[in-house]
């Protein structure tokens, strides 16, 4: 027997992905793997994904994967490869960060505004409307027998004809669907397949003498008893899962057994103690505009396909969920995480500017992916994506990918028995630069090792195969499978726009070793006469400080060159990334290890060679003034870091970037190295430099007729100019302000200001009403002018003397008048800046 | 009449400085001298030193918080008010300064 032994990695918990993924990963072996959880002491087969989950398995437990058989070695090597590789970014989307626990102050319109307020937690951001349609009680599972007559063996044949229907119907759904939505039909399909939950269902049939129906419900309830009692809050969702797939066994069997389906009588919103992810869909589509659950949690996967279909949810108390009545209206409010029932004119006015708002922001964030990547100063710096699998390509392009940086090409080799054939890699490579539409796709040769064994690759297995016979060094050994693999590369370079990208090269020998190969891939399409590009470039991985401190010579034989980040610093630290004892010491900002990139930088621009960077850092926001100080071509990251990049990108300066580099190649420690960054944000990311105020922080004619809402418009104008993060904070910080006294002058203009650290660059905005209102029920002197200060925490000196300065000159009834008798936009705005004293 | 004043508030963002400033323009229109310390976002500005303190005749803290330093002022006579009074109706706070 052989083993592995590791620390789980997941913060989510061995859950229905990774377990599926581990699943996979054992498949091709004729090998039994055991899974064991040394801290829970519980065991699983590691062929269902149930008792893997049910395993209970929470970050760093202690576990343990055997295998016995015939081919137990090269399985085991599989499972350690997957295991240091694969495993550590399995886990699903992570919950949403930051305002996880929702508002916790709201303006007072939500008080006075009429309507009960139910608070709770935000499970999917937006705002939602509609009538209250409630929904009780789970899908019942029938004693009756499904096959009408009391036979188990023809019990069992309808369950195990409903399972493949069900599996099907779940894989055609997850095919059609991207994302963290195909991963949960993902999920699902691997429960409805799995082989300890058909297994329990048959020995319940057939030993108990039951119904498929009430098997189906007595399989599901042991399974999903296991996981409500799992130390993770992930792994508890999860229960809901496994009566989701029995739901639609039952029904499947039975016809509908759910709950019944509303009715369409426009737009609702659904209260429910629970339910499951795949009835969501279907409610969509009926005019389900929001979600009031109970005790769900932000993780659980009908919180995910909310967030992914944009529907609004909020979990309250169960208690006060069980007091809302059916047919009242409901308005959901997913980002502040709260419901209000029956809300009155005022507080729906307030949300319909709130939308409107929104509506603005989301306009203005979606042009970011349409815009290039630059710097403020227009330096060009390609943001491109990192892609594993073909369903991830239509994620990116969304997302405003200007390329793919690095598509990997092992999905087509691993999990099976034999080497994929020319036609199916050319389809594949061929989607992708279909869907493309001319933007470059950088394909990478198959990269595998010893760690990795493909049973159609003689590889021996190796006591350290990191370091051992893996991609580009396995290649002149496997000409033929290299060759297949580069004609279809040439083939759908012939027709859309592919480079290739060879990994693990040290050496300029290794180089021209592909481009011998890939002449005689030329060679063999042409004498085939398959049409396919002439020339392509061939351009490799930076991923050794072998070839990071040899880019010069390798510029020689390579036409471009991509850092693959993760490995390259593993390689420099002598650190593996996957072993949590060492996680301190795997850190990017080691100075030798930003020396060393710098130098490679250097030597590429030198050479007059594209360069790239594919690996996790180039979606750090922390490193990314760094990467564009060392000049980059292109930056190839995760999807959905890709707008947040572009945006961060357009703030800073390459010139202010390159003087950061300089100073933080100086640094000693990676400590000092981060201190600079840290400063350099706060201070001096170029952005600091902006004027405290702009053409997009004065409105004339607000339609704000009270301190809410005027004081939610400015935060919403002050988000959408860039100068804060979370307008929600800023509105909370504004009101907590407010509480003290009110800051009505009563000269007809009230001021606003509030200090935190949602708050980018301290920044004025102005507004003028339409139609002058009391800011307070108290207030005499009706307000005829909005400034709303917005100060950040430990904010620069400097924008504080330009505030004080402004605050002095608004005792001069001059400045006022100036302000309230602008006509343009361009007047108050020259108004407001000559009391800043800046022009 | 030479007058010193202290003004201070909780975020120290604007109301100390716009009560400062109308403490001034107010002082002066009605012909008094006026020296205005501000404890607000910058810290301590203008600060009052001892013989200014003892030179004056009348002594304003316009403030929502305590004032710090506050024992230089030991055995003047001081007028305390809110921020907001200074700011809306410094001529108030001018009346009860007396002679």
């Amino acid at each position: 027997m052989a083993a592995v032994r590791f620390a789980f990695p997941l913060a989510g918990g061995l859950h229905a992905r990774p377990a599926s993924l581990l699943r996979d990963a054992c498949r091709p072996f004729a090998a039994a793997v055991v899974f064991r959880n040394l801290r829970s002491g519980k065991r699983a087969d590691a062929a269902s994904v149930l008792e893997l989950v049910a395993s209970d398995t929470v970050r760093n437990d202690p576990c343990l994967l055997e295998a016995s058989g015939p081919q137990e070695r090269e399985a085991m090597a599989a499972l350690r490869a997957f295991v240091e590789r694969d495993l550590p970014g399995a886990d699903d989307e992570t919950p949403p960060a930051g305002s996880a626990a929702g508002a916790s102050w709201l303006p007072p319109v939500f008080v006075a505004g009429g309507g009960s307020l139910l608070r709770g937690r935000p499970l999917a951001p937006g705002v939602g409307r509609g009538r209250v349609r409630r929904l009780a009680g789970r899908a019942s599972f029938p004693k009756r027998f499904a096959s009408g007559r009391r036979d188990a063996a023809q019990e069992l044949e309808s369950f195990r004809r409903a399972a493949a229907e069900v599996e099907a119907a779940l894989a055609g759904s997850a095919a059609r669907a991207a994302g963290p939505v195909a991963a949960i039909f993902k999920a699902q399909q691997a429960i409805a397949a799995d082989p300890a939950f058909a297994g329990r269902v048959a020995g319940l049939i057939a030993k108990g003498r039951l119904s498929a129906g009430a098997a189906i419900g007595q399989a599901a309830g042991h399974y999903a008893g296991k996981l409500r009692r799992s130390s993770s809050a992930y792994l508890r969702e999860r229960a809901d899962d496994v009566y989701d797939i029995a739901a639609q066994l039952a029904e499947k069997l039975y016809g509908a057994v759910s709950r019944p389906a509303a009715p369409a009588s426009g737009p609702f919103v659904v209260a429910a103690s629970s339910l499951s992810a795949s009835e969501l869909p279907a409610l969509q589509r009926r005019g389900l505009r929001g979600l009031i659950l109970g005790d769900v949690g932000a993780t659980a996967h009908v919180a995910i396909l909310a967030r992914s279909l944009s529907i609004p949810a909020v979990s309250v108390d169960p208690g006060a969920l069980a007091r809302i009545v059916a047919g009242a209206e409901a308005l959901v409010d997913g980002r502040r995480g709260l419901a209000v029932i029956a809300p009155g004119a005022a507080l729906k006015r307030y949300y319909r500017l709130e939308q409107a708002s929104a509506a603005e922001i989301r306009r203005r964030r979606s042009a970011w992916r349409r815009l290039p990547g630059r710097t403020r100063d227009k330096k060009r710096i390609e943001i491109a994506a990192n892609v594993g699998r073909p369903e991830e390509l239509a994620t990116a392009w969304a997302a405003g990918a200007q390329g793919i940086g690095l598509f990997r090409s092992e999905f087509l080799f691993l999990g099976r028995r034999e080497p994929p054939g020319e036609e199916e890699q050319f389809a594949a490579y061929t989607r992708a630069t279909r869907s493309a539409g001319g933007r470059p796709v950088i394909v990478r040769t198959l990269d595998v090792g010893g760690d990795k064994p493909l049973p159609y690759l003689k590889l021996a297995p190796e006591a350290n195969p990191f370091l051992g016979r893996r991609a580009v060094r396995f290649y002149a050994g496997h000409a033929g499978l290299v060759r297949c693999q580069l004609r279809a590369m040439l083939r759908a370079a012939g027709r859309g726009r592919l480079k290739i990208m060879v990994p693990m090269v040290t050496a300029p020998g290794e180089v021209r070793l592909v481009r011998g190969l890939l002449k005689e891939a030329a060679a063999e399409l042409r004498s085939r006469r398959v049409p396919h590009a002439r020339s392509v470039e061939l351009g490799i991985m930076v991923e050794t400080p072998a070839a990071a401190l040899a880019v010069d010579s390798l510029a020689r034989e390579a036409d471009f060159f991509s850092v693959g980040s993760n490995d390259l610093l593993q390689y420099v630290m002598a650190v593996d990334r996957g072993n949590p004892a060492l996680a301190g010491l795997y850190d990017p900002l080691h100075p030798a290890f930003l020396r060393l990139l710098a130098g490679a930088a250097r030597q590429a621009r030198r050479a007059r060679r594209w360069l790239g960077l594919c690996g996790e850092m180039a979606g750090s926001a922390e490193l990314l003034p760094l990467l564009v100080g060392m000049g980059f071509d292109e930056l190839s990251m995760a999807p959905g870091l890709i707008p947040g990049t572009k945006e961060r990108l357009a703030r800073l300066d390459a010139a202010a970037c390159r003087r950061l580099l300089g100073r933080a190649l100086r640094c000693g420690e990676a400590a000092a190295v981060r201190a600079l960054l840290r400063q350099f944000a706060a201070a001096d990311d170029g952005s600091a430099r902006r004027q405290v105020t702009a053409a997009g922080l004065v409105r004339l004619g607000s339609p704000s007729r009270s301190a809410a809402e005027a004081i939610r418009e400015l935060c919403a104008m002050l988000e959408l100019d860039g100068r804060v993060g979370d307008a929600l904070a800023l509105e909370e910080a504004a009101w907590r302000r407010e509480e003290s006294y009110a800051t009505d002058l009563g000269l007809g203009f009230a001021l606003p200001h509030a200090k935190s650290p949602a708050v980018r660059e301290a920044a004025v905005a102005f507004l003028r009403p339409s139609r002058p209102f009391r800011w307070a029920a108290g207030s005499r002197t009706p307000v005829r002018g909005v400034l709303l200060i917005a100060v950040p925490e430990g904010g620069g000196e400097e924008h504080l003397r330009l505030i004080a300065g402004l605050s002095r000159r608004l005792v001069h009834e001059e400045f006022r008048r100036a302000l309230l008798s602008a006509r343009t936009v361009a007047a108050a705005l020259a108004a407001l800046r000559s009391g800043l004293g800046s022009g | 009449m030479k007058i010193v004043a202290v003004t201070a508030c909780p975020t120290g963002i604007a109301h100390t400085y716009m009560a400062a400033e109308q403490l001034e323009k107010t002082a002066r229109r009605l012909g008094h001298g006026i020296r205005v310390e501000t404890q607000g976002s910058m810290g301590i500005e203008n600060k009052l030193a001892a013989a200014e303190i003892r030179a004056a005749d009348a002594v304003i803290f316009a403030a929502d918080i305590a004032v710090q330093d506050g024992e230089r002022f030991a055995g003047k006579k001081i007028v305390e008010v809110g921020v907001q009074e200074a700011i809306k109706r410094p001529e108030a706070v001018f009346a009860r300064l007396g002679g």
